[in-house]
């Protein structure tokens, strides 16, 4: 099966805030690789380095060493980001676009012709219901809104690829479940999703292989039903046990 | 009452900024003279005024040469004045003018060189009725500085030539009642009323006037002008003469030789005065019949 | 290409969207007309100075327009958050600055079309003559001379801290060339070494914006600039924008965008 992403020796350095501490390593050398038509969960506690390798395979940040791949072609060519979709943790658009003008410049981007960018802007505004709003300018629409135009940003390109960044946070059950529909209905398609979340029970619900990472190195990666049937326990305490949580004793 | 709290509170505090200000009134009255004027200009800018007054004047001068004007560089190493804008072709301010004014020289480098294809290059001077272009310029200076003098005698120089007489007096006489003492604006006003009018009689005490304006200011030393003395007294010289009241004649021109570069010629001009037959001495205070 | 030109669509649909091009527009076509209004002395025919007033409140307006809008760029859209999915789709950096640099330089172009229109209605109606192609050439000038700025800006975007040190050192140093770019070579001359090499290669190093500020040949109809000058001086222009932009290029690539 084709490997969508790949991630060899990547590491990530930073310089320290505090001239003292020399240099931060958001990620030490993470090896990841995803196959075509799964959906990938990204797993670990805040600061462990899943937004900074998520920039890493978009092209906001360099790679201090090592290299990553999108469809085999290195992150930073612009080319390998023409069949990925990405929908950012906070979803900030250009306020004063209308959702439907929001949606044609990125299909401008993409090269996508005008018919076919209308019918899918149609179809998108429809799958995330913003059909009575597609002409209210984006400073008008609620959080929730507004995440979901940025689930529409992302589909406009029918990408092969979905990058999701922690996909339902400020959602409400609703939303969240419509956003898993969405990843379950892609995922039937055959489309590739690589997803970070901190909702375990989600995780658990869509994901067929998960990767759990930690102060930059990855901990543990593998199919959900065989990392519970090792570890005897679910996601979540497999979780807590990675990242070296202890719970506190009663008196 | 909780709702209302904050709103008698600000009644209170609104009642009180009331009270304060009408007790600092007076107070603040005697703080600054800037706030006691009636010109919005002169509370606005304060003395800065006359800077912008001055720019005006010398956005006048560049309208007059057609956008043809040394810089502040080029002002630096020669001195400008204004005195051509009221000079005919000719005279020597006008000649010295033009010398001024080839401020420009051969380029240093290609950056000036291709620089002089974007600007003006040529000395030219408004002709005809496009000297009117002047005159906002100078209104607006008059506005911001009133007691610039320069500017009521230039715009009304101007507006003479153009023949709008009745503006130019009533600028000029703007001008004087902004300043009682200028001998120069009541020199400007004589000339308006002797050529302009055709009225020597009203000429002659304006010109009068002017005399004693500038013996005033000569009396206390304040330095007046010699060259606004010799047009004043060689004005005046002149109306005399043009009456007969020759006596009364060369006592201008002997004025007038104090301040002239060239007092011989005037001295010979006295001579040929004396010459002449009737030479009326000062009227005398009328006697009985 | 078709990238460039989507990233600049939005930069005008931004321009025409916010106020501040009205706001500018308004404020020029009232004190114009407040001024032309003005009688002096009686004279119905004076029309010189409208020119002089309409035409530097034009060339103000279209500084504003063009050092405010680009200074807020790419700061706004990193504070916004909007160049994640912007660099998240198959567009590189350099785009992104092209794309930038063309919304803010053609915003300025429209703004300046409506500002000489108005202009050139205004004069008209005083003057009862259009020189409609001394109008032209000055309103190119103006836009390639803009362009310059609007590069510079772009860099200085990069560069700077904030938005506002941005706009305020680019409107000094705009301010400064314009008044006094054509002088440093005759201040060069009156200093002492080694201050007169500096003066002098700052002389030949900045751009010479005040070329393209031709109002004195419209207020006192002055025939046109020659065309052949106008070219060198669009090329000149060119080259500065190039450099500008090819250094703003270098500096955001290697700037890590974090989240």
């Amino acid at each position: 099966m084709e490997t969508i992403v790949e991630t060899k020796n990547l590491r990530v350095e930073f310089r320290a805030h505090n001239s003292g501490q020399g240099k931060k390593v958001a990620v030490n050398d993470l090896n990841l690789s995803i196959r075509a038509g799964e959906v990938f969960g990204f797993l670990g506690p805040n600061g462990a380095g899943k937004t900074t390798t998520m920039n890493v395979l978009l092209g906001f940040v360099n790679a201090t060493s090592g290299a990553a791949f999108l469809f085999g072609v290195d992150v930073r060519e612009p080319i390998a980001r023409q069949r990925i979709g990405y929908l950012p943790e906070l979803t900030y658009y250009y306020k004063f676009l209308t959702a439907e003008e929001l949606l044609r410049f990125y299909a401008r981007i993409f090269g996508i012709p005008r018919a076919e960018a209308d019918r899918r802007i149609d179809q998108l505004l429809k799958l995330v219901e913003l059909e009575s709003a597609r002409k209210r300018p984006i400073k008008t629409y609620s959080k929730g809104m507004q995440q979901r135009v940025g689930l529409a940003q992302a589909l406009i390109n029918n990408p092969d690829l979905l990058i999701l960044d922690e996909p339902t946070s400020g959602l409400d059950p609703l939303g969240r479940m419509k956003v898993r529909e969405i990843i379950q209905r892609l995922k039937n398609e055959g489309k590739t999703v690589f997803f970070s979340s901190h909702e375990l029970g989600e995780v658990e619900t869509v994901c067929d292989r998960v990767a759990i990472i930690n102060q930059g190195e990855l901990k543990v990666e593998g199919r959900v039903a065989d990392l519970v049937e090792k570890h005897q326990a679910n996601l979540e305490k497999i979780f807590l046990n990675i990242i070296g949580y202890q719970p506190q004793l009663s008196v | 009452m909780k709702k209302l709290g904050p709103y008698l509170i600000l009644l209170v505090l609104l009642a009180a900024c009331f009270s304060l200000a009408t007790l600092l009134q007076e107070r603040a009255a005697g703080w600054s003279k800037r706030g006691q004027s009636d010109n919005i200009l002169k509370v606005l800018l304060g003395d800065g005024r006359r800077l912008f007054a001055n720019h005006f004047f010398v956005q006048a001068d560049v309208s007059f040469h057609g956008g043809y004007y040394p810089s502040l560089f080029d002002q630096a190493n020669r001195p400008k004045d204004t005195s051509h804008l009221t000079a005919k072709e000719g005279e020597p301010a006008a000649e010295e003018h033009e010398k001024q004014m080839n401020f420009l020289g051969p380029p240093r480098d290609w950056i000036e060189r291709f620089g002089r294809h974007f600007i003006i290059t040529a000395h030219t001077h408004l002709e005809g009725n496009k000297e009117r272009e002047i005159l906002p310029w100078l209104k607006l200076s008059a506005e911001l500085d009133p007691q610039k003098v320069e500017t009521y005698t230039v715009a009304a120089f101007w507006l003479r030539n153009m023949g709008k007489v009745k503006e130019a007096e009533r600028f000029l006489r703007e001008g004087f009642l902004n300043n009682p003492d200028s001998y120069e604006i009541l020199l400007e006003l004589g000339r308006l009323y002797y050529e302009n009018n055709h009225d020597p009689a009203r000429a002659r005490k304006i010109w009068d006037l002017a005399l004693r304006r500038w013996s005033e200011q000569a009396a206390a030393n304040k330095d007046p002008d010699l060259l606004t003395l010799d047009q004043i007294a060689g004005n005046l010289a002149r109306l005399e003469e043009a009456e007969g009241n020759f006596a009364r004649t060369i006592q201008l021109l002997e004025l007038c030789k104090k301040a002239s570069p060239h007092p011989e010629a005037l001295q010979k001009q006295i001579d040929e005065l004396k010459q002449r037959p009737a030479a009326r001495p000062p009227a005398a205070a009328p006697g009985p019949r | 290409m078709n990238t460039v030109l989507a990233l600049s669509g939005v930069v005008i649909k931004e321009l025409y969207r916010r106020k501040d091009f009205y706001v500018l527009f308004v404020l020029t076509a009232v004190i114009t007309l407040v001024m032309g209004s003005v009688s002096f002395f009686h004279d119905a025919k004076i029309v010189r100075y409208v020119k002089e007033i309409a035409l530097l409140l034009i060339w103000v307006s279209a500084l504003v327009i063009a050092i405010g809008t680009t200074a807020r760029q790419i700061p706004a859209e990193r504070e916004n958050r909007t160049i994640f999915p912007l660099l998240a789709k198959p567009v590189t950096r350099g785009q992104v600055i092209l794309g930038k640099f063309a919304g803010c330089w053609l915003a300025c172009g429209l703004a300046l079309i409506v500002l000489y229109l108005f202009f050139g209605v205004v004069n008209g109606s005083r003057e009862h003559h259009w020189p409609v192609l001394n109008y032209c050439q000055a309103m190119w000038l103006q836009w390639v001379m803009l362009g310059v700025v609007v590069a510079f800006v772009l860099l200085g975007s990069l560069i700077f801290a904030s938005p506002s040190s941005n706009a305020t050192i680019s409107f000094i140093v705009v301010l400064g060339i314009l008044l006094l770019g054509r002088y440093l070579n005759q201040v060069a001359l009156q200093q002492p070494e080694p201050l007169r090499t500096v003066v002098y290669g700052l002389y030949f190093l900045i751009p010479h914006l005040e070329w393209y500020d031709v109002r004195d040949l419209i207020i006192y109809d002055q025939g046109l600039v020659g065309w052949l000058d106008c070219g060198l001086a669009t090329l000149y222009a060119a080259l500065y924008m190039a450099v500008f932009l090819l250094g703003a290029w270098l500096v955001f690539r290697r700037k890590a965008l974090n989240q």
